[in-house]
C-alpha cells in the first residue's frame, strides 16, 4: 500500500515539475481565466449588486473552463516520444498513474483559482476574503471533483479523434452535480454569509460526488489505459 | 389521450432502456464480447429517442399549466441533463475506430453516466424545488406498448450493429 502512494507521488512530482519547467498549460490557463473574467464584464454591469449574487456562477464557469486546459495536457503531455507507452509498461498500476496524474492536475487548476479569485474580486468589487476558510473548502471539493473527471477523461481522449473538443463534451454534463453545488456554496460565501444548515445538504452532495469518481475512476482507469 | 399520458410511459422505457445499455456495459468489460457492446450501443440509441420524447411531451404539459415552453422544471431539468450524459457516450464512440478500444470505452463512460443520474436527479430537485412534474402512472397499455417499441428498436439496432461486422458477431 505505501508502494502505492509512492508511486502515485513519483508521476505527481514528474507531472509538477515538467509543468512548471515549461508552463504551457498553466500559462494559458491563467492567460484564458482573465480574458474570460474581462469578457463577463461585457455582458452586465460589473459593479452593480446584482452581480454578487451570480458571482458564484461566473466563477465557476471560469474554474470549469480554465480547468479543461490544463486537464488537457494531462495526459497529452506523454504523447511526444511515446511517453504513454513508458509510462503503461512500467512496473506501476494504472491507478497509481491515475492517481498521480490527477493530484498534479489538481494542484495546477487550484493555483490558476487562487491566482484568478484576487483578481475577480477586484474586478467585481466582491469581498472573497470574507469567509475564505470555507470557500477554500469549497475550492477544495470542487476542483478535486473537476480534476477526477477531468483526468480520466484526458485518458480516454489522448488516442482518440478530435482530443481536444472532446474532453469538455465528456466533462461537462458529469460535473453538473458538482458544479452546481459549487457554484450555489460560493454564492452564499461572496455574499458574506456563512454556510448555514440549509446549505450543508450541497456539502455533502460535494464530497460523495468526489468520492464516487475517485473510487470508480481508480477501479476503471486500468481498463481504459491497456484497451 | 394527451401530452400528460405520454410523458411517463416515455420516461419508463427510456429508463429500462438505459438500464440495459448499463446490463451490456458491465457484460461487455466482463466478458469483451463485441454482442454486448451492439446491445449497449442499441440501448443508448433507443433510450436518446425515447427521453427526447418523454423531454418534449413534459415540455407541452408544461406548456398547458403555465404558457411557457421551458420553467427549469426539475425532472425535465434532470432528464435533459441525462440525455447529454448518455448522448456523450455516442459522441465518444464516433470518435474512436478501433472497435475493441471503442466498446471498452464506451462501457467505462456508460458506467460514469449511470453513476451520476441519481446525483442529478437530486441536486436538480434541491435546486429548484417544488416544480417537479407529477409522476402519476395514467397509461398502463401506453407504457407496455412504449416498451414494446424500444424493445424492438434495441433488437433491430442491435441486429445492424452486427451485420456491419460480419467477422466478429458471435
Amino acid at each position: 500500500m505505501m508502494g502505492f502512494f509512492r508511486q502515485a507521488g513519483v508521476i505527481a512530482a514528474k507531472d509538477l515539475r515538467a509543468e512548471l519547467r515549461t508552463k504551457e498549460a498553466i500559462n494559458s490557463s491563467l492567460a484564458f481565466a482573465l480574458v474570460i473574467l474581462l469578457m463577463f464584464s461585457f455582458a452586465f454591469d460589473p459593479l452593480a449588486d446584482t452581480t454578487r449574487e451570480i458571482a458564484g456562477g461566473l466563477l465557476w464557469i471560469v474554474f470549469a473552463f480554465a480547468g479543461t486546459l490544463v486537464l488537457n495536457r494531462s495526459f497529452a503531455r506523454e504523447l511526444p516520444n511515446d511517453c504513454l507507452d513508458g509510462l503503461i509498461a512500467a512496473p506501476l498500476s494504472g491507478a497509481a498513474l491515475f492517481l498521480g496524474k490527477a493530484c498534479a492536475s489538481f494542484l495546477l487548476v487550484l493555483g490558476v483559482q487562487l491566482v484568478s479569485l484576487p483578481v475577480f474580486g477586484v474586478f467585481y468589487n466582491v469581498p472573497w476574503t470574507r469567509q475564505f476558510p470555507e470557500l477554500l473548502l469549497v475550492l477544495v471539493l470542487g476542483t478535486w471533483g473537476l480534476t477526477v473527471v477531468g483526468t480520466i477523461s484526458s485518458a480516454l481522449t489522448v488516442n482518440i479523434r478530435l482530443r481536444e473538443l472532446m474532453l469538455p463534451m465528456l466533462t461537462y454534463p458529469i460535473l453538473f452535480p458538482a458544479l452546481l453545488g459549487a457554484m450555489q456554496l460560493t454564492a452564499v460565501l461572496m455574499a458574506g454569509n456563512p454556510i448555514g444548515p440549509g446549505e450543508t445538504g450541497w456539502l455533502k452532495m460535494m464530497v460523495g460526488f468526489d468520492v464516487i469518481y475517485t473510487a470508480v475512476s481508480l477501479a476503471l482507469v486500468e481498463t481504459v489505459l491497456v484497451s | 389521450m394527451s401530452a400528460g399520458d405520454l410523458y411517463i410511459p416515455l420516461g419508463a422505457t427510456a429508463a429500462l432502456a438505459a438500464a440495459t445499455a448499463l446490463a451490456a456495459s458491465i457484460g461487455y468489460l466482463r466478458t469483451r464480447n463485441l454482442r454486448f457492446d451492439s446491445m449497449a450501443r442499441a440501448a443508448t440509441e433507443t433510450l436518446l429517442a425515447f427521453l427526447a420524447a418523454a423531454i418534449v411531451s413534459g415540455c407541452f404539459v408544461i406548456h398547458s399549466v403555465s404558457g411557457k415552453w421551458w420553467t427549469w422544471d426539475a425532472r425535465l431539468t434532470a432528464a435533459l441533463v441525462c440525455w447529454l450524459l448518455f448522448a456523450t457516450c455516442l459522441m465518444l464512440r464516433a470518435a474512436v475506430d478501433d472497435p475493441s478500444r471503442r466498446a471498452a470505452f464506451a462501457a467505462v463512460w456508460s458506467i460514469f453516466a449511470w453513476l451520476d443520474v441519481p446525483l442529478v436527479v437530486a441536486t436538480a430537485a434541491w435546486w429548484k424545488p417544488g416544480t417537479a412534474l407529477p409522476i402519476e402512472w395514467t397509461g398502463p397499455r401506453l407504457g407496455l406498448l412504449a416498451a414494446m417499441a424500444g424493445g424492438l428498436l434495441i433488437r433491430a439496432r442491435m441486429r445492424q450493429a452486427a451485420s456491419s461486422h460480419p467477422e466478429r458477431a458471435g
